[in-house]
This record gives structure tokens, sequence and C-alpha cells, in this order.
């Protein structure tokens, strides 16, 4: 496998794609199906009572971006899906197999232009993102991370539509195989972890204790007090019944849409100067929406940390809000995606590989 | 030095329950056409297959170039070229864009690559057509362009399969004359064809093939005469008489048709007798000719 192979596999069939394929049209109907979600947005965005306009991207881009993800993976499997059966359907397989192309050659330079097409479409949706940025409260590198995630996501996807054509004579049966393991991916893993959720619901018994006369010493409870509080308490018990999703959060991990919000990096908490002018506002009676907390990214990753926490963390009902203070899912999610892609890849090279000792059935070499 | 060309023996390779090979000896020199003639499904698509490098086969030790074909592919494939009975063509390239896209494949630079595509494209007769992209091809200029794919890196041993199939008799002739060509200068040439008039003109040597075995190997000008009777075909200025001459003299023939009359007969002295008879008996006797080769004959007599 060297460099230079790949790279002449990977133009070869850019070129052909590029002849092949309406990709003009393709590529301004995502673009203009797009324009109109981000101009809805704004729309809505515009219609809200806010006390800090400056940030009205935040919602704008977090929406476009869980958008074009769904769009995404209903493109990018259809890219890679007929690329090695498809070629040896045409007969075309068989001869670039008898060059001195390696079968990894082959194998990444088909996915190198699988991958590059599907950055097609994101590189088409930047002067969205821009235009989000210019709205306010999207810095600059909370767009570096979604790009770079939504990229690694892209490819793998782009990897098992790859990995399925190697491995199915039909073309067809690897397009529909394709789609169905985005839905596995999306829809798959968030029913396994419903179902996961409730096979964890466990009976508990809550206990509160009382304090020693230290604690509220440490508490800064006046002295006045104490006697009081330590009389009037008793210790109590009631039993109750809890899901347990920090056991079976992992299930959810994979899920692009879990990886993504939760990668974007949390943006900043409300500043005191912020918060003075809402305590303000509330004094006067005037409820407002913070952006930041309305963001779409920031409130699903929230949600899916706080699923990955065990119940009664210290500091629990307070790190809903701001997401501190609990563990990140994305890393595992990634990571696993990531893995499973680059696992597509290898079995896809070891199918190419010639001469070959057995053929599916139904497969013929040339 | 290891044996050059194509050596192949007791090569054997099963689909399944299919037995596609079941023990084919080939031996392809430099600088002869080595026929490989056989029916549909007597395992010579498998054979290629596996002298090109893309089956491994179930027993039997194969070399070509020098090197084995599953353990040194690379070193076979760099020495080898393979054109299938498919053309395999990317159908947006233009001729020339396909052609460097094969040498670049084949590890050519890619100035070489450039230069090689434009040889190529004149020995294909192609120049014309060199940016034209390959669907507005007609059948004949494809099979030539999958045939000079081939040719890309220059290479020792040459498989074709089925090279002439679908091609105008001029294209033909084209082929033939390529193929001796590139023999002439020491390639080993490997063709399996169905075409046995060509072949006779065009092939050295030629190997038959049945039911995924090797049945007979000769060379072309020294082919087993009598081997059955085989058909000539006579034509006369009056066809009641020579019916009627062969009626008496109790040869067998088929139905007259507007070409002529087909008589089954063994070999030349038969027919020489055949028709010293008919002049003798005033039948007037316009040609008598016999069908189809030397080969056909052979090939009829071997495969079933």
């Amino acid at each position: 496998m060297t460099p230079q192979g790949i790279r002449v596999v990977a133009r070869q069939e850019f070129t052909i794609r590029i002849r092949a394929g309406r990709w003009r049209w393709l590529l301004s109907i995502w673009f203009v199906l797009l324009l109109l979600v981000t101009a809805l947005l704004k729309l809505s965005v515009d219609n809200i009572d806010t006390g800090d306009a400056q940030n009205k991207g935040v919602v704008v881009y977090g929406g476009l971006t869980l958008l074009m993800l769904g769009l995404a993976l209903l493109v990018v499997p259809s890219l890679g899906a007929q690329s090695v059966n498809g070629d040896r359907e045409r007969g075309t397989l068989a001869t670039l197999q008898v060059t001195r192309l390696t079968a990894g050659d082959i194998a990444l330079g088909k996915f190198v232009a699988a991958w590059g097409t599907s950055l097609a479409f994101l590189a088409v949706t930047l002067p969205l993102v821009g235009y989000c940025m210019f709205l306010g409260g999207v810095p600059l590198l909370r767009v570096l991370a979604v790009t770079a995630v939504l990229a690694l996501l892209l490819g793998t996807v782009a990897a098992f539509a790859l990995c399925l054509s190697s491995l199915l004579a039909r073309t067809t049966t690897s397009g529909v195989l394709s789609y169905l393991v985005v839905f596995a991916l999306t829809i798959g893993t968030l029913v396994l972890f419903g179902l996961g959720a409730a096979l964890t619901r466990e009976n508990y018994t809550e206990v509160t204790t009382c304090p020693t006369e230290q604690q509220l010493i440490e508490q800064g409870v006046p002295e006045a007090d104490r006697p009081n509080i330590l009389q009037g308490c008793t210790v109590s018990s009631f039993a109750s019944s809890r899901t347990r999703t920090d056991r079976v959060w992992w299930l959810l991990a994979p899920n692009p849409f879990v990886v993504l919000a939760d990668a974007a990096p949390q943006l900043p908490p409300e500043t005191a100067a912020e918060k003075k002018v809402r305590l303000a506002d509330e004094a006067r009676g005037i409820s407002r929406i913070n952006l930041r907390q309305a963001d779409p990214l920031g409130a699903l990753g929230r949600t899916v940390r706080r699923l990955r926490s065990k119940p009664n963390a210290d500091g629990l009902i307070l790190s809903v809000l701001t997401g501190r203070g609990h563990k990140p899912v994305w890393p595992w999610g990634l990571g696993f995606d990531v893995a499973l892609g680059a696992g597509a890849l290898w079995v896809t090279a070891r199918r190419l590989r010639t001469p070959s000792r057995v053929l599916p059935r139904g497969q013929r070499v040339a | 030095m290891t044996a050059q060309g194509v050596v192949a023996q007791g090569v054997k390779r099963r689909f399944g329950a299919v037995e596609a090979v079941r023990g084919i000896d080939l031996t392809a020199v430099p600088g002869e056409v080595t026929a490989l003639v056989g029916p549909n499904g007597a395992g010579k698509t498998t054979l290629l297959l596996v002298l090109a490098t893309l089956l491994v086969p179930d027993a039997g030790q194969v070399t070509v170039a020098g090197f084995d074909p599953v353990t040194q592919a690379d070193e076979v494939r760099a020495r080898m070229g393979w054109a299938p009975d498919v053309f395999g063509l990317y159908d947006n390239l233009t001729c020339r864009e396909y052609l460097v896209f094969c040498g670049e494949a084949m590890r050519l630079a890619a100035a070489k690559a450039r230069t090689r595509a434009s040889e190529l494209l004149e020995v294909a007769s192609l120049t014309e057509h060199a940016d034209q992209p390959v669907h507005t091809l007609s059948r004949g200029q494809k099979q030539r362009l999958g045939l000079t794919r081939a040719l890309v890196h220059e290479p020792e041993v040459l498989i074709l399969d089925e090279p002439a199939s679908g091609l105008d008799p001029r294209s033909r002739v084209d082929l033939r004359v390529l193929l001796r060509r590139l023999a002439a200068t020491g390639t080993a040439v490997l063709v399996s064809s169905h075409l046995l008039g060509d072949l006779e003109e065009l092939a050295d040597r030629v190997v038959f093939v049945d039911r995924g075995a090797t049945v007979g190997e000769h060379r072309i000008d020294q082919l087993p005469t009598n081997v059955a009777p085989r058909p000539w075909r006579l034509r006369s200025l009056d066809l009641p008489a020579l019916l009627a001459a062969l009626a008496r003299t109790g040869y067998d023939h088929d139905e007259p048709t507007p070409a002529g009359v087909d008589v089954r007969l063994n070999g030349d002295e038969a027919a020489a007798a055949l028709i010293a008879g008919l002049v003798r008996d005033g039948v007037p006797v316009v040609s008598c000719h016999p069908l189809g080769g030397q080969l056909e004959a052979t090939y009829l007599e071997l495969t079933t």
C-alpha cells in the first residue's frame, strides 16, 4: 500500500463520480434546503423575547448542524454502497486487481473518494455556518470541533457502506443494508437504550440523615438556630424506584447525534453581568429566555451526560443546568464509531485481496 | 533460470460442488502464440483467472513469467497483461485518460504513462478517438482499447480471453497482425477463442481442453490428420446429376442447400478419389472444398 497507489485510485474514482452524477444539482438542492432551514430558524429566534440578542447564532447553528447531520446520513450511504460490487458488475474491478495496486490501495482510494464527496456536501454549507457566527454566540472553537466530528462521522458511514459493497454481490442489497446501518446507529441505539434502561429499574430506600452540630457550624448556621434543627430532625426513610441509566448510557453513545451534540464544546455559563440583568428583569416580572441555555447541541449534550451520571451524585441538580461535573459521553461514542469504521475498511481491503480462495455465492471474478 | 512464459501443470479448481478445472496442463512459450480451445464451460476462463493472479488454484503447479501467481502475485502482475472477456472499461473517461490511469496503476511514472498511452492509442488505431469518452466507442474499438490496456507495461506474458469475439473481420485481421507482431518480439501470448478459422492462421500451438482437463496439445502445423470424417462441400452445375452420382457410389450426404451438397470424407485421399470419380461420370463439378479447417476437425474430434 502506497500513498501514490491510493491517490491514483482516488483520483480515478473522483473523476468518474464527477462525470457520472449531476453534482451541481444535488449540491444546489442540498444548499437551498439548508438555507431554508437556516432562514426559518433565524425567524423563530427573532420571535423569542431574549435578554441576549447577541447570541442568536447559537440556536440557529445548533438546529442547522443537527439537521445537516440528519440529511448527510441520508446522502452518504449512497456514495459508497456500490463502489466495489458495482465495479464487479461492470467488470472493472478485476482489471484493477491485476495491476500493481494493492488491495489496500484500492480500498483506501475508494474510501477517500466516497469520504471526499461527502465532505463536499459539508463544504457547501460553510457559508451558512459563517452566517451563524455572524449572528453571534458561536465561538470558532465550537465550529471547528463540530465540523471535525461531523467529518469523522460521515467518514465512518462511508466506510460502512464501502465495506458492505465489498461483502455483498448485489448493489441493491448493499444499498439497503447501508441505510439499515444508519438506522441502527440513529434509531436503533435509541430503542436499545430505552429497552436497556427499563431493565435497570431498581427499588431503593432513601434515608435522610441528621446533620451533626459540627456540620452546621461548617455550613455557617447561626448558633441560635442550631438546637432547633438538631432537635427537630428525625431520621426517616422512604422507598422509591429509579432507573439506573448510568449502567446503560453506553448504548446511546454511538448515536451520531449524541456524539455530535456532546462533542460541541459547552458554551460559557451566564456571566455576572447577565445574571444581574436577568434578576432585575425577573424582579419586574419579565421572564426572558437565555439563548445559550436553549442551545440544541448543549441541551442534548447535557442530557446524555446526566444519563451517564450515578443518581444522587454530589451537586446533581445544579450540574443539570450547567452541564458541569458530569463525564462526557462523546469520546466513547466517537471512538466506537471510528473504530468500527476502521474495521470496516480493514474488512474491505481483505475482501479485495487477490488471488482469492473463496468467492461468495453468485459472484464472478471477472 | 526459471521457466519463462506460462507453465501450468495439473491445475485444479472447484467452485462449491462444481469442478471447473480438473487437471489442465499447458505451456505457452515466449515468442509463440498459444491457443486455448474448448467448449463453453470447459474451464478456460477459470484457468486464465488462475494465471492472471485472481484465483488460487486448489492444486497444481503454475508459473507465469517465472513467478508463482499465488505467492508472488506482484512480480507476476509486473510482467503479465490480461484482458478478460468483458470490456471492463470506465465509460466516462476518455481513451487517453483511461490508458494513462492504467499506466499509473502499473506504477509507471506519470510522464512515461502519458507517452505509453499515446503509443498504444496508435497501436489500437484509436488516435483520432483519443479524447472521446469511452462510451462513444464502437464495440470493436472498446475491444481494442481493452486489449491495449493489457499492453500498457509491455508485458512478457499476454493472456487474452476471447479477444476476437464480436469483432468485425477487418478488426480480427488487425488483431491477428498485432498478436503475431508481439510474439515476434518475444512475448508469450496465450489466447482463448472459439474462432478456430482465425486461430489456425494466428497460433503456433494449440491446447484443447474439455470438461476441465487438457485433451490435446499440438503444434498447428502438426495437427493429426485423418482423425475423423469431416464435411466437404461439393458444387455442381447439374445438381440432379451430382445427387444421382453420389447415390450410385454410396456416399453419405446432407440435404442439398443453395451453397452445395456436404459429403463426409476421410481425409484428402478420399476427396481426391471422389472428385476423380465424379469427373469420370461426367458430373460438371465446380468446386470441392473442406468445411472448416483442420483445427475445427480436431476440435470436434477431441471435445464433446
